[in-house]
């Protein structure tokens, strides 16, 4: 908050105590303008929960990279050069377990469907990538690989609602609106928690996002991700309407401060005192938005990293760039939510499509963050909602073949503050079909991510319908502790 | 939590000091702090100790010790637990995070003490009939004067009547006041003003929209499915139902049986069937490689536990994987619950579709016999038919031999009717056949328009076929009052590519100078009929080319047209036209749109199948008098009339959607409890039931019902029903719940504020046979509820939240209610009831960026006109993309029932109220009511409070307004460009008689009277 309004606030706060006689002892008092101090103090419009950060966390912000539809683990990370021998075999029974979609449960058969891309090995740390990612493959010493992450759902629907609020069913909190709701953010001038939606290649199988996946289910709605849109109005009705200029926006706001004060005057209902206050945010962020679209500041040779798509607003390149803008003025938690990895069918043209989209953005990312010193308070987590089935999914050729949903093992990686670069968590069996070491809940990729920001998943509870509830769900869940530094 | 210790012994209750009440005192901490380990839940339970239960706590373990010894703390294994510095034993154990302060371990000690005394959980004992306290005032007013006093509190004094009268049409309509209603109320002297005042808006035809409103979100309606796709769905007879039952007072009883088990009720009326679609409006997939069994149990779980919290208050969802930690629910308590919803007929995928059976036709009275009536009706035309076939001469010219030689063949596409199954529409004004002017037949289509407007269809009929070396022609008679500059012809092919002009061609269709654009001639003489004519290969339009769609278009003008057609030299032989034969083999395998089912199927089976000689009969019938180009004519006023009556029949017919509705299937399903709440787990079977902690349910049959439920629910002896629903309706009113905690009763919940009066009015509201508009009056009526809102800082410290009701209730206006009120004040709204969710206003970009490519919901298209400015209730409802203006205050996405909105206060609020199109449009709409109201600026601006705040400005409120209106105006005087700008803001046109720069001004400064705190909020 503005600390000359806060003191308004703060002095209208006190004449008004005073005048009314108010006697009380220090303690009553501070606690009754406790609020309101410790805020103006830290000069902050999102406060954190007291009690919160649990101990000192590495990660100051989170960007989460959503590849939206199930990347194909076997085709970027989880190389696995024997299944080329395999070709067009079925997937022994014994693998194959219980759980598949309808999709292809009707399938007589569930051919072998190797990679048609080639790996190579990358870094100090020497790990497998396709050529599908020639970009991250230049930051593998940075990320934290995990190949055993799994998950309960095996839709999309549910899938997104579980790796995003830690439940399968709609209705609980998204983790942005949790560590909005926990850790508050250090900017006044923008929101908490922020959601970005690229655009994605045409022809790609794009799935459906759902709000709940960025909105606060039932922590208070403050907490909901802001959707920062590409274009015009990045942010809901940010723009005055035609003919208000900003000079006409602030004569009307001058006025309206002044009803409004003397609406506290009559009333005295605290409320109106935060509602002046956040129509004045309502005007800053009116110049702070503008201000951090505007690539214009941006050196050249930022922008050559990011490569040539940056400039195009709605481009993953340039929600990227925009990403590490938002953490560095102090936006708690990013989402970039990129859709189109489903691929059913033709997966080696959508998969190619896909990395090429991003590719390029993602490894600037971090490449940029690690640049100005701010990937040790970042921290960059990547993956889908599933992953891919090893067997075809309809037509398999050597050149072409489609994958199913697989929720049993996909690859997701994290990077930065807190995280341990360069290392590769779990192991899966010969076909990518089931963990044989590690296994990673979904839920304990949350806990994780939570723990690098100094929160204890366990003890970071609201009460909801007669539960404490929690991100991380009623079952047990472990942080990570392999992977971090 | 440290810091305010202090504070929080400094406010211990008194009753520490004094006799302590197990539900008030000790419940809270134990549930909080022990049950989870010790509680209800067997399989989580610790050393087999539970402390819910005295018998248990009190018992002796085989040391001998009890965890409880009543009198006796320091004997108590409780209190040692407590007590010890030993980590290891210490309870709660530091791993559980669930620390007991000292105040908390003081109120135990005292307790044991003090004989530690149970409670059963306040909400599952009867409520007893407390006694109205001594006291002045009403019943209500009495049980909070009492409260109040304990902490040396009052009423406050009665608001004024303008404050008073905008609280309560908020409250019931969601609408401010008129002007004229505040000037009626204060001009009303006589004693009982302020009851007159509520009855009448208790009348009002907005009460049941407000009401229903908060239903709603309880009901969790919305018009899409919810998952996956996210496709519409069509239930809103189900909401406008809600609206309804309000209005006309539906006891909140018979409100609840027709909800959920409407279809159960003796001869149910459709009404009644309607109202069953509350457990219809749960979330549901199609998503594909979705697995059913576990979606039939999804949606079981969902309707169950909606069920329980709606009228229950209680959180029964958390025993679907186990026993409740909490609350006296098992997990087969739970299935119980469950089994009475697990029967419905609707399938595990939805399909995607706008009506997933079942579903249920909503027919007004009278229907069934109006669609008798057009049927009747189209029985006689073909009888008529029939009796005219004797006359009819028909010899194949396929059976003639020798072979008829090629012959010239006029085949009529249109003659006062459009063909059979066309969907005709329009650009202008909507088809119209006049009796005048008439070329041929009846009737003739009239076009008319300022620019292009034209009748057409793409979509329908049986495709027509472009014979060889057409020629086509239409009759057309140009109106001599206002003739137009070009009449068009158009043809669909595989697209609109074929068009045949005469006139000025400045009819944008087409490149010029091809056969989409061919221009034929020049205009005819207006007054007269003239036949045009053009050859179809100057259209484009070979042999063969299968015609879907035509149209008829002008430009600028009127023109009449009439018996459009194509001749032709034909072969009668092999000419399906003319040839039934030839017709029977070009039909085989296909569908003959607009003939009866049988004779379709009979000609897709091919001239080869053997028939019966009246099957045939029936297909050459058919021929005659609908194809055959020799004989059709002779049935031209028939089959036109026949048209005449279809259209009207489907017209109609589509006036009245289908519902989702309940039906059980045939044989119920088989219920179990269901291992962690997993859907291939099942393990104990189970029977319809309800909880044991509640009274016994009263079963009719053998297996209980889902009437049995709804009538055990709303039983005098079921001591939650009517305190959960009271509670809803208190925090309606006030803002708050008497129980905070409004969806959540049980044990976890908040303790009622006043449990006497919850219990009292409870009661009362069941003894007033569960009327829901008495239980408003008596609420809006009470001394608390009129008490003023504002107060002095003493109050505000001492009751911030308003709990004991020291002050008048105070709190921002909803979602809805905020639209609602910049459209009302505007005189923008338009209050039209019921119908199909409406696309109001919304930014670019809310629904598309989410939604799936095949979803029907994945474009907004705003509506256009009236449609934009209905009230918010109406504003169709996407689950995975809410309407911002919605969301942004607050408004549940509704894929779960919400029995609470919070209200939160963000910038992004802000920015909505005062830059969303909306409002802005709004603000200048409302400029323009006071501009042509008002003659000064004073008079304007006090208008404006008065419409929006009930009341008018204080002197130096004016002031401020005043100047800055006289500031903006000298603004946009010096640029009257922009102005024009701010006031052409939306769809609607401001009045051109109005000064634009003070129109302008005038804007600014009505956004921002509706963007004041005072305007926000019902004061």
């Amino acid at each position: 908050m503005n600390p000359l309004f806060e003191q308004q606030i703060l002095q209208t706060r006190r004449q008004f105590f005073g005048q009314t006689g108010l006697r009380m002892g220090g303690v009553a008092l501070s606690y009754l303008l406790g609020q309101s101090m410790s805020r103006a103090a830290t000069s902050q419009v999102h406060p954190a929960m007291p009690g919160l950060p649990h101990f000192p966390g590495k990660a100051k912000a989170v960007i989460y990279l959503h590849m939206n539809g199930g990347p194909s683990q076997l085709d970027m990370w989880d190389y696995k050069p024997k299944l080329v021998e395999q070709f067009d075999k079925d997937l022994p029974k014994s693998f194959l377990g219980e759980r598949i979609t309808t999709m292809t449960s009707g399938q007589g058969k569930f051919p072998v469907a190797p990679s048609k891309f080639k790996f190579a090995q990358h870094g100090q740390c020497g790990r497998w990538v396709s050529e599908l990612q020639p970009h991250v493959a230049k930051i593998v010493d940075d990320i934290a690989l995990i190949k055993t992450v799994h998950t309960n759902a095996i839709n999309h629907d549910p899938a997104c609602t579980f790796v995003m609020t830690g439940s399968e069913v709609p209705g609980k909190p998204s983790m942005g609106s949790w560590i909005s709701y926990g850790l508050g953010a250090e900017t006044s001038d923008l929101p908490s928690f922020v959601a970005l939606m690229p655009r994605f290649p045409e022809g790609s199988n794009g799935q459906a996002l759902f709000s709940r996946m960025w909105g606060p289910g039932f922590l208070p709605g403050k907490h909901s991700g802001v959707v920062l849109r590409a274009g015009v109005d990045p942010v809901l009705y940010l723009e005055n309407p035609p003919g208000v200029d900003s000079a006409g926006r602030r004569a009307m706001l001058d006025t309206l401060g002044k009803l409004n004060q003397a609406g506290f005057q009559k009333f005295g209902d605290p409320d109106i005192q935060t509602r002046i206050a956040q129509y004045e945010m309502a005007y800053r962020l009116q110049t702070s938005v503008p201000e951090l679209t505007d690539m214009s500041k941006e050196s050249q040779a930022t922008l050559d990293l990011y490569g040539p798509e940056v400039k195009k607003p709605g481009s993953f390149a340039g929600s990227a760039l925009l990403a590490r803008r938002l953490v560095e003025r102090g936006v708690r938690f990013v989402q970039i939510m990129h859709r189109g990895w489903d691929s059913h069918g033709d997966l080696p043209n959508q998969l190619g499509a896909q990395c090429r989209d991003t590719d390029q953005g993602v490894a600037a990312l971090v490449m940029d963050l690690k640049q100005r010193g701010m990937l040790n308070d970042v921290l960059v987590v990547w993956g889908g909602e599933f992953g891919r089935t090893v067997y075809s999914q309809g037509t398999l050729t050597k050149d072409n073949y489609g994958r199913d949903h697989h929720p049993k093992n996909f690859c997701m990686w994290m990077a930065g503050g807190g995280i341990k670069g360069g290392i590769t968590l779990g192991e899966t069996d010969e076909y990518s079909y089931n963990p044989v070491a590690d296994p990673v809940h979904i839920n304990e990729i949350n806990a994780t991510i939570l723990h690098c920001l100094g929160i204890h998943h366990d003890r970071f509870t609201f009460k909801f319908q007669g539960l404490d509830q929690k991100l991380t769900g009623v079952e047990p869940m472990k942080v990570v502790k392999q992977i971090l530094a | 939590m440290r810091r305010i210790l202090p504070l929080l012994l400094l406010t211990l209750p008194p009753a520490v000091a004094g006799e302590l009440s197990f539900n008030r005192d000790i419940r809270p901490i134990l549930s909080d702090k022990c049950f989870a380990c010790h509680g209800m839940d067997p399989k989580k339970r610790e050393a087999k100790l539970r402390l819910d239960l005295p018998e248990a706590a009190t018992a002796k373990n085989e040391e001998g010790k009890a965890a409880i010894v009543p009198g006796k703390p320091d004997e108590s294994l409780m209190w040692q637990r407590i007590m010890t510095k030993d980590e290891d034993d210490v309870m709660p154990p530091p791993e559980s995070h669930k620390e007991l302060n000292a105040a908390e371990k003081e109120t135990l000690r005292k307790w044991i003490e003090q004989g530690a005394q149970y409670q059963k959980h306040w909400a599952f004992e009867t409520p007893g009939k407390p006694a109205v306290p001594e006291g002045a005032g009403g019943d209500l007013d009495r049980f909070l004067t009492v409260r109040l006093k304990q902490d040396g509190l009052t009423l406050s004094p009665e608001a004024d009547r303008e404050t008073l009268i905008r609280r309560v049409s908020l409250a019931l309509t969601g609408l401010p006041p008129k002007v004229e209603e505040v000037d009626a109320f204060i001009a009303d002297k006589a004693d009982g003003a302020y009851e007159r005042m509520v009855d009448r808006f208790l009348n009002s035809k907005l009460y049941g929209e407000e009401m229903a409103r908060h239903w709603l979100d309880v009901a969790r309606y919305a018009d899409t499915h919810g998952l996956h796709l996210d496709n519409e769905r069509q239930t809103w007879a189900y909401r406008d139902w809600v609206v309804g039952a309000f209005k006309r007072n539906l006891p909140f009883d018979q409100f609840t049986i027709e909800q959920l088990a409407g279809d159960l009720i003796p001869n149910a009326t459709q009404d009644q069937l309607v109202a069953t679609g509350f457990n219809r409006c749960n979330v549901t997939t199609s998503e594909g490689g979705s697995i059913d069994a576990e979606y039939v149990f999804r949606y079981a779980v969902e309707r169950a536990s909606t069920t329980a919290q709606t009228w229950l208050g209680l959180t029964a969802g958390c025993a679907v994987c186990h026993d409740h930690k909490y609350d006296p629910i098992s997990a087969k308590e739970f299935y119980s619950l469950y089994a009475f919803f697990h029967s419905n007929a609707d399938p595990a995928m939805d399909g995607n579709a706008l009506l997933t059976a079942p579903v249920m036709k909503v027919k007004p009275d009278g229907f069934d016999a109006k669609i008798k009536e057009f049927d009747e009706k189209t029985a006689m035309v073909q009888k008529k038919m029939t009796a005219k076939m004797s006359a009819v001469t028909y010899t194949d010219p396929a059976e003639q031999n020798p072979k008829p030689p090629v012959t010239k063949l006029e085949q009529v596409w249109f003659d006062d009717a459009f063909p059979e199954g066309a969907q005709a529409a329009s650009v202008g004004h909507a088809v119209t056949f006049v009796d005048t002017p008439v070329a041929s037949g009846k009737k003739s289509l009239k076009r008319g328009g300022a620019q292009m407007a034209q009748d057409y269809y793409q979509a329908g009929a049986q495709p027509l076929e472009v014979p060889q070396d057409g020629k086509f022609f239409v009759h057309v008679y140009l109106d001599p009052a206002d003739p137009p500059e070009e009449v068009m012809i158009q043809f669909h092919s595989d697209q609109w590519k074929h068009r045949a002009l005469w006139g000025d061609d400045v009819i944008e269709f087409g490149a010029k100078n091809t056969t989409e654009r061919f221009k034929a001639g020049m205009l005819p003489p207006p007054g007269k009929w003239t036949k045009l004519e053009v050859d179809a290969a100057k259209m484009g339009m070979a042999k063969g080319t299968k015609v879907v769609g035509y149209a008829f278009t002008v430009h600028g003008g009127t023109a009449f047209f009439d018996k459009m057609g194509v001749e032709s030299r034909t072969d009668p032989a092999g000419d399906p036209a003319l040839s039934f034969a030839a017709w029977r083999t070009a039909q085989k395998g296909k569908d003959t749109p607009g003939a009866p089912g049988d004779v379709n199927g009979w000609l897709k089976e091919g001239p080869e199948k053997a028939r019966q000689p009246d099957e045939l009969k029936k297909i050459r019938d058919y021929y005659l008098q609908h194809v055959c180009a020799a004989t059709k004519p002779q049935f031209a006023a028939e089959l036109s009339e026949l048209g005449d009556v279809k259209k009207k029949r489907q017209d109609y017919d589509a006036n009245f959607p289908s519902t989702f509705v309940w039906k059980d299937l045939p044989q119920p399903r088989e219920s179990f409890v269901m291992t962690r709440g997993q859907y291939d787990k099942p393990a104990e079977k189970v029977e319809p039931g309800t909880l044991a902690v509640l009274p016994p349910l009263k079963k009719a049959a053998a297996r209980a019902s889902r009437l049995d439920l709804a009538q055990w629910l709303v039983a005098p002896e079921n001591p939650l029903t009517a305190r959960v629903t009271v509670n809803r309706f208190w925090q309606q009113v006030f803002g708050t719940g008497l129980v905070t905690t409004s969806h959540d009763f049980g044990t976890q919940g908040t303790l009622p504020s006043h449990p006497e009066l919850l219990d009292w009015l409870s009661l009362w509201f069941q003894e007033n046979k569960w009327d829901v508009k008495k239980l408003m009056r008596v609420m809006l009526t009470s001394a608390a509820f009129r008490q003023q809102s504002a107060a002095p800082a003493d109050n505000w410290q001492r009751d911030p939240a308003n709990k004991w009701l020291s002050r008048g209730p105070r709190f921002r206006l909803d979602a809805e209610q905020l639209r609602d009120q910049s459209l009302y004040v505007s005189g923008l709204i338009n209050l039209e009831m019921g119908g199909k969710g409406v696309r109001v206003y919304q930014p670019a970009n809310i629904w598309e960026p989410v939604g799936f490519a095949g979803s029907n919901t994945r474009n907004y298209a705003p509506d256009k006109g009236a449609a934009l400015y209905r009230r918010s209730l109406y504003v169709f409802y996407k689950r995975t993309a809410p309407a911002p203006f919605m969301v942004n205050f607050d408004a549940p996405n509704r894929e779960q029932s919400c029995t609470r909105r919070e209200r939160n206060n963000t910038p992004l609020q802000a920015l909505q109220l005062m830059n969303d199109v909306q409002h802005y449009e709004a603000a200048r709409a409302f400029g323009e009511r006071l501009m042509k109201a008002a003659a000064t600026p004073e008079d304007r601006i006090i208008l404006a409070f008065r419409t929006v705040l009930s009341r008018k400005p204080l002197p130096e409120e004016g002031a401020a307004v005043r100047e800055l209106y006289r500031q903006q105006l000298a603004k946009y005087q010096a640029a009257p460009a922009e102005a024009k700008k701010a006031i052409n803001f939306g769809e609607s046109k401001p009045d051109p008689a109005l000064n634009e720069p003070e129109l302008a001004a005038w804007a600014l400064v009505c956004n921002l009277i509706l963007n004041m705190d005072e305007a926000v909020v019902r004061n």
